[in-house]
């Protein structure tokens, strides 16, 4: 999924400031998915804003909604009867559902509460760790499913590098040397052979793009 | 001054496994004291989620408690540990908008030392108050 | 003025070669690249210039090079993939040639969170494997990557790095055999202090075969002081310091550490030179320049050889 976390309450109010009637719009997928946007985070961040407003003698209206999937037009076109009603949507989102809804209505003033940081996995109860850069060219099938560009800190095709020591990456003990883990994967496998060719280089256009990417499917298009 | 003659509204979400009977025995402090104490039983205290804690302070709390059981003494295992860990993370939270943390306190019971709820809120209430009335309740002109 | 690598004419002829590393200044002055040439000139085969060690911005490789290479000196560009992409990699490589510089050293790099220059993005375009192959195919072939013609190959003796203590240990020996394969012709490893473990991995090089296709000088870095080596056993990652280093170290008085230090460098040194598959030594005096040439006399491996 998706991950992000909140941004500081600070920075929140600092965007919200000059506005009385803010709409906050959640999204129950990758964010509800790791604590940082779902309908739950939308209450507590709704709660908190509320209470510092009256903390400052403030006047606001805090609604509070949350779209199954706010990158999608169709949930999106949930919020089309009430939207209009605030000075400012508040989107827990990840920049992509903020910046999908702000294509739908453009007029209407959308802000973030979140950072979005990476794609990743729950590795255990309230641990994400990143996994994927989508760089549009898979090779997991040839380093056993560990991908070299994410979780090698130098992204190495043909590690690793002399800095690797107990399994560890020389950038920070806590991170284990992908490449120790394609080895021994490979190793266990009995596909040490996939590593004896040299690599080439990646192509890298296919994650830059020109610009941002898109995908275009004619059988999925009306 | 105690928090009971401060006049500080005051919540208590409770392990109902600390008093059986405290659907009763806390019938007294009701009437006593009306709207200015409020209690929540839960089945574990793990059941406690930060937004509970967040509406219980937006509703006008000025010192919200939560009860636990004493660590490793849970029913349910480790609820009372989850309670711990939510407890800190709404006092994160509500120290960004400027509240005390002190307004929410976790209150471990002791196995050697069974109380009611009526004598434990009785106590709670009778501590010194070291926070005044919540902010949140609107500012004074 | 085409010329050769001295370095690859004193492996070829079977001497035991000896290269040292030469530290560019954080700063613009020329005459410090000059003063460290005029302190190795005579006493190595070649000097290798380090590139921005450690994510610390330096004086670069390229410059300091043709700065040795007018001193008389036979240079090494290091070349790390972390500040570069394969269109600036390549062209540095073009550009070595054209001054003269006849030795290149590919590596990976230290990682910039290391470095004066965090927030700096690591580049990383091609690791260090495939800079090797890239400056092999640019060499023999006459061509960049992805085939296109260069209209004259560039001249290089291509090493590359191997570091014999770090994990995972068995693989070691399988990767210097795919950088050999992607055309290393010489390889310097990291500094060895324990020579236990560095004479099974040659063990290990020697089974695969390589010790006959690459070209192994030993790592070496004489220690100022117990504090160094105590610091290189515990924060610097991927070396091995063992606990004898240390103590004899520590056994020193303060005054006396610096010639222990270099007294177990030579030692080293005397049973490399004994060690089979082993064609020379790459002496890391960091900071420490004119310690070589005492290293170099003591280690009897002065003067160098006419080539």
């Amino acid at each position: 999924m998706i991950t992000a976390e909140r941004k500081p309450i600070a920075e929140i109010k600092e965007m919200l400031a000059p506005y009385r009637k803010i709409l906050v719009v959640g999204c129950g997928s990758c964010v509800a998915e790791c604590a940082s946007g779902g309908e739950k985070e939308v209450g507590l961040l709704s709660s908190a804003l509320r209470m510092d407003a009256k903390a400052s003698g403030k006047e606001i209206e805090v609604k509070e909604m949350t779209l199954d999937r706010q990158c999608v037009y169709e949930f999106i076109d949930q919020l089309t009867d009430v939207i209009h009603r605030y000075d400012i949507v508040l989107s827990l989102a990840c920049g992509a559902g903020v910046q999908a809804v702000a294509e739908v209505f453009p007029k209407v003033l959308i802000v973030p509460a979140l950072n979005t940081t990476f794609l990743g996995e729950t590795k255990e109860a309230g641990l994400w760790v990143e996994n994927c850069r989508g760089c549009g060219d898979c090779k997991l099938g040839v380093f056993a499913a560990v991908c070299p560009v994410t979780r090698c800190a130098k992204g190495l095709f043909n590690g690793p590098c002399g800095g690797s020591r107990t399994e560890r990456c020389e950038v920070d003990p806590d991170v284990p040397c992908a490449w120790q883990l394609i080895v021994s994967r490979l190793e266990d496998m009995g596909r040490l052979d996939l590593l004896r060719k040299v690599h080439p280089p990646a192509d890298w256009s296919k994650q830059q793009g020109k610009g941002p990417r898109k995908i275009r499917r004619e059988d999925q298009r009306t | 001054m105690d928090q009971k003659s401060a006049g500080l509204s005051i919540t208590i979400f409770f392990c109902q496994q600390i008093d059986p009977n405290q659907d009763v025995n806390r019938r007294a402090l009701e009437r006593e004291l009306g709207k200015q104490i409020r209690f929540f039983p839960l089945p574990c205290s793990g059941r406690i989620d930060p937004l509970h804690l967040m509406r219980a302070l937006e509703s006008g709390a000025d010192k919200v408690y939560v009860v636990t059981c004493p660590e490793g003494a849970c029913r349910y295992r480790e609820g009372n540990v989850r309670a711990k860990k939510r407890i800190a993370y709404t006092q994160g939270l509500i120290e960004e908008i400027g509240l005390e943390r002190e307004r929410l306190e976790l209150i471990v019971t002791s196995a050697g030392n069974p109380v009611t709820i009526d004598e434990l809120a009785r106590e709670l209430l009778a501590r010194e108050a070291s926070i005044g009335p919540s902010p949140v309740k609107g500012k004074y002109a | 003025m085409i010329t050769e690598s001295r370095l690859k004419k004193i492996l070829h002829r079977g001497d035991f070669a000896v290269t040292a590393e030469c530290g560019p200044p954080k700063g613009a002055d020329p005459e410090v690249v000059r003063n460290k040439g005029k302190l190795l000139k005579g006493y190595v085969d070649s000097a290798n210039v380090t590139d921005n060690q450690t994510g610390v911005v330096r004086l670069c490789s390229l410059a300091a090079c043709a700065l040795l290479k007018a001193e008389g000196l036979d240079p090494v560009l290091q070349m790390v993939t972390r500040d570069r992409n394969r269109i600036a990699l390549q062209s540095d490589v073009l550009g070595a040639s054209a001054l003269g510089i006849r030795n290149i050293l590919c590596l990976s790099g230290d990682h910039q969170s290391f470095g004066n220059q965090p927030q700096a993005k690591g580049v990383f375009d091609i690791d260090s494997v495939q800079l090797i192959q890239a400056v092999r195919q640019m060499r023999d072939a006459g061509e960049i990557i992805g085939g296109e013609k260069l209209t004259a190959p560039p001249q290089l003796f291509i090493g590359a790095v191997a570091n014999p203590f770090a994990d995972p240990f068995k693989y070691r020996a399988a990767r210097l055999a795919t950088k050999v394969e992607a055309g290393a012709e010489f390889i310097q490893t990291q500094c060895i202090f324990n020579l236990k473990r560095f004479k099974e991995w040659m063990d290990l090089v020697r089974d695969y075969g390589m010790d006959n296709k690459v070209f192994i000088l030993g790592g070496i870095t004489p220690l100022k002081s117990a504090r160094m080596a105590e610091y290189m056993a515990k924060q610097v990652a991927g070396m091995d310091v063992p606990e004898e280093i240390i103590s004899r170290m520590k056994a020193a008085p303060a005054k006396e550490q610096r010639q222990e230090g270099i007294k177990i460098a030579v030692e080293t040194i005397q049973a490399l030179q004994e060690m089979k598959g082993v064609h020379g030594v790459h002496i890391m005096a960091i900071e420490w320049e004119d310690v070589v040439s005492q290293i170099v006399q003591e280690a009897k491996l002065f003067p160098r050889p006419q080539v």
